[in-house]
């Protein structure tokens, strides 16, 4: 593996995106979730106010708790800034850096979870407990959809290389693809589902139907807490990023230069906007679904994505 | 003007778009949504003439699609969801024999199942890919009916199974078979589901198939093959 | 030169194994000197089989007639070479492990004969893997099983213990007797015991041979449905032997079924497709049974069946992409399944002695007694860390290799060019995922029970670190599982391997570790740089040991959605003081767990088997008459036979 001039360039500049980016989304998620309940909405710029104010406070750990509770936000915002790196958002270098492996992105962030389920059975806290076991449960049952998602792209774009699917699929713009349009279902279950929303979980509250991602974090405080949220807007841009780029590859930088990179951001930003309204308009239209109803939602996805399976071994 | 490659991966867009319709009917419970799913299959079958027709230009796909339109999109939806305000039942929680997570793990094998028979009965047609998958999933949505009909216990479930399973022969026919022919089974089908239908509407249909043949009991069938049964029984012990 | 080192090796494991025996009543001294001579053996086994390894030498090692037709001959090549390296890697940390470990409990005799018994099982598994004939290897075989049966029953005192030993000894001559059968049916076609390429046969005689063969090895290996002697064996065993026993003997099975199947009977696909099913359902059913368990060392038990199913998944996917002629994706399987087998060896020795440790420290096996232990025994957390991140194949250590490895063969399962074979692959693929995606549940599980949170028992609370030589051996397998994951690529490449296309761990090692440095740094001194230490949030309600998550309640949602799978049953008993039932008196509930394979076909078979040889005992009268008579017919039955039948 050889790091370029450009690959830096790359890592610089998609990770600093990533990062301005990601709390954005969550703000345009909320705003709409807002409007549709008939209320007004925090400002857009609120995630990044809260990230801010989160920051300058000081950090409370519990007198129960080990070393786990203190590495876990570094390890978590490390793992997600690496993880990053294998999901270029509006260009691709022409080397990827062995980093854009997908299973090599999903096993990145099975360890961000798995330091978090940790932390949340620290404290001796029956909330933390209870959000790590559910969490545990829940990822765990989607893998299964996640792994065939990704084994159809594969199928179909040929590559196991995330920089590179996003290529072929730039260069192909095909979609009309029934595969590419019947996985991006299951998709974004997945993406439902990993970033904690209605229906799976609720990011508004940790009450006890809901316990699951928020309760986990219940005893973070200050720049740890500020961290954990960051990582976790940055994971849902990532997912949010496959989607776009595989099913709308529209205006993605083919070349790396200034001009086509700017495009492909603010494209990026654009498309990225509207999926976010659309997965608030989702969390509005639905109700949380029970914790043991989820597997009937699962198995819709898995049958999905078996379906572009079957699609594809079959042309 | 559509060009015949877009107009094939429409079509294979809007079939598998109607098999996962099926499949979302085999696990909902929901009354309401099933209704509308179908009617929204049907919808997407009538768009799989169409397409099939901007290639081929044969009138009877235009026909079949005008059909399609009218009687499963509009009329037949609009009966079931009338019956569906007078009986006020808006869910079919019961399940016989297989529950949703285990139907759709059935449907997986049906589709790979029908795959691999078709691939040996199909061989010598030498037919194209898409026409290839278009009879895989006709037979196969005709199953996941009868998966329908017999794995639910509501009766109006029942019936929105037994309209799967045309949609299902309906799409057999799009890809495979001559044309004038299957709408005479189509007729056919739709005769025996109208006969189905009246003589649900006529016994009652508020419930189960249990509390169907309790109606059954309530006409005194039973009762005088009981009645006989005591008489017998009644003269050898004297 | 590396037969005499090897046989220097060898040499010291004897004498090791003698020593103790000889002078069973001596103090401790002699115990460490005979694990010192274990250690020094297996560094010489290592410097031999590495050698051999890595210059692809067939090296003939010793030959010993016993008659014309029998002999003992042993010899290396590079298959072999590699499992004795993964036994030799696992022996010295174990033996240095043992030093302290073995100081726990027992007498002095006792020890001593642990000591003496472990060397000898070390050695027999050692020639296990070097026969180069079928007499030898099943000799050895069977010396193996005594030994590790003697040794399962360390703490014969207990029913436990008992129960388990007569069972794991019922299983594993169950499994000799299969390899027997394979092993003479091979000698009629082959007409000699050595173990080479397979003459003409039928193909229903082949089938036979590997059917019988694949049996005996997989109840040694503890696939499901064989598997039952496993969780009980490895929990009962003191925990230096657990971590040989689950690293290392269940691989020598393994090692049998590639011998025999590679290069004795030469593999067909349908085989593969067997093999890769098995281990699929040895995969997750190995895991799921895992995730129910509260008694750490059967999870870590259930959890080695797991393992061994991914390897057969490994050896299963090279044996079908090697017949349809796709060789690249063939030696993807095969890697992955081989690097799995020390990865394993590494990872679940190391869970194990830490486990041990834990047990000894806190006197129970049951998770729902432990918690806290990060604060009492700190190394040995962090070495428990680090074997649940390497198992639960997190990058950059080593179980992602392995794993990835298989992941990347499954995704290239649509160039078989067999479409329904395709999907089968596919959905092993899903199987595998839900079973790796349930291995980080089981171990965020058991680190989380074990190690954090409140002590649940006072003798939790009071623990006390293990001895430096309990925290040394573990510790060398931990710097394994990071060296083997981070310096991966050189190491298939040194192996033969280097063509794979394997991700840069090293890359992604330093990029983590530059990021982290970086974030850190920034924000370490960063304003405000203020932290307060306060009581965790409780809701008004004090926290004791008895509110935090337990185990059972940390599985609970998975043991309900797969309630088909457990056969769970919940049964809440209440009672009313009124007809209505609205007026509650009292309750009690439970949850019931079918041991579904127990249940279903140990017992059943065990009942034939029990029935059958009550009705043979009754021909055992304990009368000299009867035994006359019996003796007389069998005199007249010879007659017939030879008078008239022959």
């Amino acid at each position: 593996m050889n790091i370029d001039a450009n690959y830096v360039a790359y890592a610089f500049l998609n990770t600093a995106f990533i990062i301005l980016i990601s709390p954005l989304f969550m703000g345009v998620a909320k705003i709409v979730k807002a409007q549709a309940q008939g209320r007004i909405g925090p400002p857009l710029l609120q995630p990044y106010y809260n990230l801010l104010k989160l920051a300058q406070k000081e950090r409370v750990y519990s007198n129960k708790s080990s070393a786990i509770t203190k590495i876990t936000p570094y390890i978590n915002i490390t793992i997600m800034i690496v993880a990053s790196l294998g999901i270029p958002l509006a260009f691709a270098p022409e080397n990827s850096g062995g980093l854009g492996n997908i299973i090599l992105l999903l096993y990145l962030l099975a360890m961000g979870r798995f330091f978090m389920a940790a932390a949340g059975l620290d404290a001796g806290s029956t909330f933390g407990g209870m959000g790590s076991s559910r969490e545990m449960s829940i990822s765990s049952i989607i893998e299964p959809i996640t792994i065939i998602v990704f084994a159809a792209l594969a199928f179909t774009l040929n590559t196991m290389d995330m920089h590179q699917m996003f290529q072929t699929a730039a260069q192909e713009m095909s979609f009309l693809n029934p595969a590419l349009i019947l996985v991006s279902i299951p998709l974004f279950i997945v993406l439902i589902v990993e970033t904690a929303r209605v229906p799976v979980d609720n990011p508004e509250t940790h009450l006890e139907l809901t316990m699951i991602h928020e309760t986990m974090l219940l005893e973070y405080a200050g720049r740890d807490l500020a961290l954990m949220e960051l990582s976790h807007a940055i994971k849902q841009t990532m997912l949010m990023a496959i989607l776009i780029n595989i099913l709308v590859p529209w205006g993605y930088a083919r070349e790396f230069t200034a001009p086509a990179v700017i495009i492909g951001m603010l494209l990026f930003l654009a498309k990225g906007i509207i999926l976010a309204t659309f997965i608030g308009l989702t969390e509005s239209s639905m109700a949380k679904m029970r914790l043991f109803a989820l597997p009937n939602l699962f198995i819709i996805a898995f049958f999905l994505s078996m379906l572009t399976i079957l699609l594809e071994v079959f042309r | 003007m559509i060009t015949a490659a877009l107009a094939e991966s429409l079509t294979q867009a809007l079939v598998v778009l109607v098999l996962i319709s099926g499949a979302f009917i085999v696990t909902r419970k929901d009354l309401l949504s099933l209704v509308s799913t179908y009617q929204m299959q049907s919808l997407l079958l009538a768009g799989v003439a169409l397409s099939l027709y901007s290639v081929d230009q044969s009138p009877t796909l235009l026909y079949l699609a005008g059909l399609t339109l009218v009687s499963k999109v509009l009329l037949i939806p609009y009966i079931i969801k009338r019956i569906q305000r007078k009986i006020n039942i808006s869910r079919d929680m019961e399940f016989h024999y297989v529950s949703p997570i285990a139907s759709i793990f059935i449907t997986i094998i049906l589709i790979l199942l029908v795959y691999g028979a078709f691939s040996n009965i199909l061989k010598e047609l030498a037919l194209s890919n898409l026409f290839y998958l278009g009879a895989v999933f006709g037979i196969s949505l005709t199953l996941m009916g009868m998966l329908i009909t017999f794995s639910r216990k509501k009766v109006i479930t029942k019936i929105i199974g037994y309209l799967t399973m045309e949609n299902g022969v309906l799409l057999f026919s799009l890809f495979i078979t001559e044309l004038p022919f299957i709408i005479e089974v189509l007729i056919l089908v739709d005769l025996f589901m109208i006969v189905l239908l009246a003589t649900i509407l006529s016994i009652g249909m508020d419930s189960s198939v249990e509390a169907y043949q309790e109606r059954f009991h309530q006409l005194h069938i039973e009762d005088l093959q009981e009645k006989l049964h005591l008489h017998r029984k009644h003269r050898g012990e004297s | 030169m590396f037969s005499s080192l090897f046989l220097t090796g060898l040499f010291f494991l004897f004498f090791g194994a003698l020593l103790p025996l000889l002078s069973v009543r001596s103090g401790r001294y002699v115990r460490t000197a005979t694990l010192g001579f274990t250690a020094v053996a297996a560094v010489l086994l290592l410097v031999s089989s590495a050698g051999v390894f890595t210059g692809d030498v067939q090296e003939e090692i010793a030959s010993y007639n016993v008659s014309n037709a029998l002999s003992f001959s042993f010899a290396l090549d590079r298959l072999s070479s590699f499992f004795i390296i993964v036994i030799s890697v696992v022996s010295f940390c174990v033996a240095i492990y043992s030093a302290g470990y073995i100081e726990h409990g027992g007498g002095n005799a006792k020890r001593n004969i642990l000591a003496g018994l472990m060397n000898v099982f070390i050695a027999s598994m050692v020639l296990v893997v070097a026969s180069t004939n079928t007499f030898s290897f099943l000799f050895f075989w069977e010396i193996m099983s005594l030994a590790s049966f003697f040794l399962v029953m360390y703490d014969y005192e207990k029913k436990e213990t008992r129960k388990a030993g007569i069972f794991y000894f019922i299983m594993t001559q169950l499994s000799t007797v299969f390899l027997m059968v394979g092993f003479l049916a091979l000698y009629q076609v082959n007409g000699s015991f050595n173990i080479e390429a397979m003459g003409s046969a039928s193909q229903l005689m082949t089938t036979a041979i590997f059917l019988s063969l694949l049996t005996g090895f997989c109840i040694k290996a503890g696939v499901i449905p064989f598997h039952k002697w496993l969780p009980y064996a490895h929990a009962a065993s003191p925990s230096n032997i657990s971590a040989l026993m689950s690293g290392v003997m269940i691989k020598v099975a393994v090692y049998g079924l590639m011998r025999f199947v590679l290069y004795v009977l030469g593999p067909v696909d349908w085989w593969g497709i067997l093999i890769l099913v098995l281990g699929t359902i040895s995969a997750i059913f190995g895991i799921i049974y895992a995730l129910k368990e509260h008694d750490i060392k059967r999870l870590l038990a259930y959890s080695s069946i797991e393992n061994i199913g991914t390897i057969l998944i490994g050896f299963g996917l090279y044996i079908i992409f090697q017949a349809h002629n796709l060789p690249a994706i063939a030696y993807l399987g095969l890697a992955g399944s081989l690097f799995h087998v020390l990865n394993h060896g590494v990872f679940k020795s190391l869970l194990f002695m830490a486990t041990g440790s834990i047990v000894n420290a806190t006197d129970t096996r049951d998770l729902e007694g432990m918690g806290g232990l990060i604060k009492k025994m700190p190394y040995t957390a962090a070495l428990f860390l680090i074997g649940s991140l390497s198992i639960s194949a997190l990058p950059p250590l080593n179980g992602f290799v392995s794993e990835y490895m298989l992941f990347a063969a499954f995704f290239s399962s649509n160039t078989l060019g067999d479409p329904m074979l395709t999907i089968l692959l596919v959905l092993c693929l899903s199987v595998f995922a839900l079973t790796s995606a349930f291995v980080a549940t089981c171990f965020v599980k058991a680190y989380g029970i074990m190690f954090l949170g409140l002590p649940r028992t006072d003798a939790c609370a009071n623990a006390k670190e293990a001895k430096k030589p309990m925290i040394l051996g573990p510790a060398i397998l931990a710097a394994l599982c990071i060296l083997l994951g981070v310096f991966s690529p050189a190491l298939l490449s040194a192996s033969g391997y280097g063509t794979l296309p394997v991700p840069d761990l090293m890359l992604v090692g330093s990029f983590l570790l530059a990021t982290y440095a970086i974030i850190w740094a920034a924000l370490y001194h960063s304003y405000p740089n203020k932290t307060r230490v306060g009581a965790t949030w409780d809701c008004g309600t004090p926290l004791s040991s008895r509110t935090q998550y337990t185990a059972s309640g940390f599985s609970q949602p998975i043991m309900r959605m797969f309630k088909a799978t457990y056969k769970t049953k919940e049964i809440p008993e209440r009672t009313f003081y009124d007809k209505q039932n609205s007026l509650f008196r009292s309750g009690e509930a439970k949850v019931t767990l079918l041991k579904f394979f127990e249940e279903y076909l140990y017992m059943p078979v065990g009942k034939k088997v029990m029935s059958l040889s009550i009705r043979v005992s009754r021909m055992q009268n304990w009368n000299l008459d009867t035994y006359i008579a019996y003796a007389f017919v069998a005199v007249l039955l010879v007659l017939v036979y030879v008078g008239w039948l022959i």
